[in-house]
């Protein structure tokens, strides 16, 4: 009887022994599977910080060389001082109040800067003339359009490509008059016609060495002239509209003047 | 026994397990199916304990980066050393940049867990 449950001791204390080591195996295994998911999720906030502040990095990169290339085309254009800055600010205001999403908006003050880029590629001789252009040299400085948009155009950026839109269409008129196209209407990209709108506007409004600053009476009779002819009929509803907030950024980001 | 070798792809190392005692895992770890990759690694070193171990087994581990899975695998891995390590002399190598914190948090790690086994960091 003695024998038979010292027998049943043995086998319990084997099951126990073997119960241990299992279980010690079990606490060791989770202990480490939790090291790891601990170490995991460290890596993982970390690898995903790093690539937050890369695509940061890759879009301020982009936005620099967008606006470099756009100081290099108002280097070569007639334009100077704050020219393209209040160009990008007026495409914002008015792609917003056309109703473009945010992103667009953002994009497109971003984008329109570059519009001139094709005159990097005018000669010297024609650009820096003196007084008018004849029909000739008119028609050499008429192809900055199609050479901006050739510059950007097989690039696969959203950015740049909106650029060479930019590049392209900001000549063309809403009767199908401008250049390179005589494209009309709503064939015109938008961002097209805006940028046409906000170009015209700060270069009318700017005094250059050739010319003087237009009073705004003359600036809105012609833009109510032009209303549907030059211009979107929409987007000049829009300037007048929101008149107030065109004119603030004019008056925030003057030129400043040199003697 | 014989050698045995894969060549590196994007997402697993380069292995080399040569039977006269020199094992290495070169490289990034990070793929899909990790047990399923390793499980010839494992059977080989298994084998080679059990047949034919050279005096002194050297384990040279480069690995720049790995998933949670491989840093389980790498465990187990570390396990089945330890076990054959009392009848084996067995020297372990966790190489790293010392750039890579997380290389060297898991040479810790293994240090820590694995008290029987001669693990050195070294870093390049």
């Amino acid at each position: 009887m003695e024998a038979h449950e010292n027998k049943l001791i043995a086998e319990i204390e084997t099951l126990q022994n073997n119960f241990t080591q299992t279980t010690d195996k079990l606490i060791k295994d989770v202990k480490r599977q939790d090291k790891i998911m601990t170490r995991s999720d460290k890596r993982q906030q970390k690898e995903y910080d790093e690539l937050m502040a890369l695509k940061i990095e890759i879009e301020e990169t982009q936005r620099e060389v967008v606006f470099t290339m756009g100081a290099i085309g108002e280097s070569r254009s007639k334009e100077t001082g704050n020219h393209v800055k209040r160009v990008a600010e007026y495409t914002y205001l008015f792609a917003k109040h056309y109703g473009l999403p945010e992103k667009e908006c953002e994009m497109l003050k971003q984008a329109s800067p570059m519009h001139d880029i094709g005159k990097v590629a005018i000669p010297d001789a024609v650009l820096n003339k003196p007084g008018r252009f004849n029909d000739e040299e008119r028609a050499i400085m008429d192809t900055h359009a199609q050479l901006g948009y050739d510059m950007l155009k097989s690039s696969n950026r959203s950015l740049i490509k909106m650029a060479s839109i930019v590049a392209y269409e900001h000549h063309e008129k809403w009767n199908g008059t401008g250049y390179p196209n005589q494209t009309a209407g709503e064939d015109i990209h938008i961002y097209g016609r805006i940028t046409a709108l906000a170009d015209v506007f700060d270069a009318l409004g700017s005094a250059r060495v050739y010319k003087q600053a237009w009073d705004d009476e003359k600036i809105f009779k012609m833009f109510k002239e032009e209303r549907g002819e030059h211009f979107d009929p929409k987007l000049m509803d829009i300037f007048f509209d929101n008149l107030d907030e065109f004119l603030h950024i004019r008056d925030t980001m003057k030129d400043v003047v040199q003697d | 026994m014989e050698n045995l070798k894969f060549e590196a792809t994007k997402y697993t190392p380069e292995i080399n397990l040569d039977a006269t005692g020199t094992i290495s895992l070169v490289g990034k770890s990070y793929p899909e199916n990790t047990f399923e990759f390793y499980a010839p690694v494992m059977e080989w070193m298994e084998k080679y304990f059990e047949t034919s171990p050279a005096d002194t087994t050297v384990v040279n581990m480069e690995i720049i980066y790995f998933n949670s899975s491989s840093s389980k695998l790498f465990f187990d891995f570390f396990d089945l050393l330890e076990e054959n390590s009392s009848d084996n002399k067995v020297e372990i190598n966790w190489i790293y940049d010392e750039e890579n914190e997380s290389a060297e948090e898991a040479g810790e790690d293994f240090i820590e867990d694995f008290e029987d086994l001669n693990i050195k960091l070294v870093t390049k």
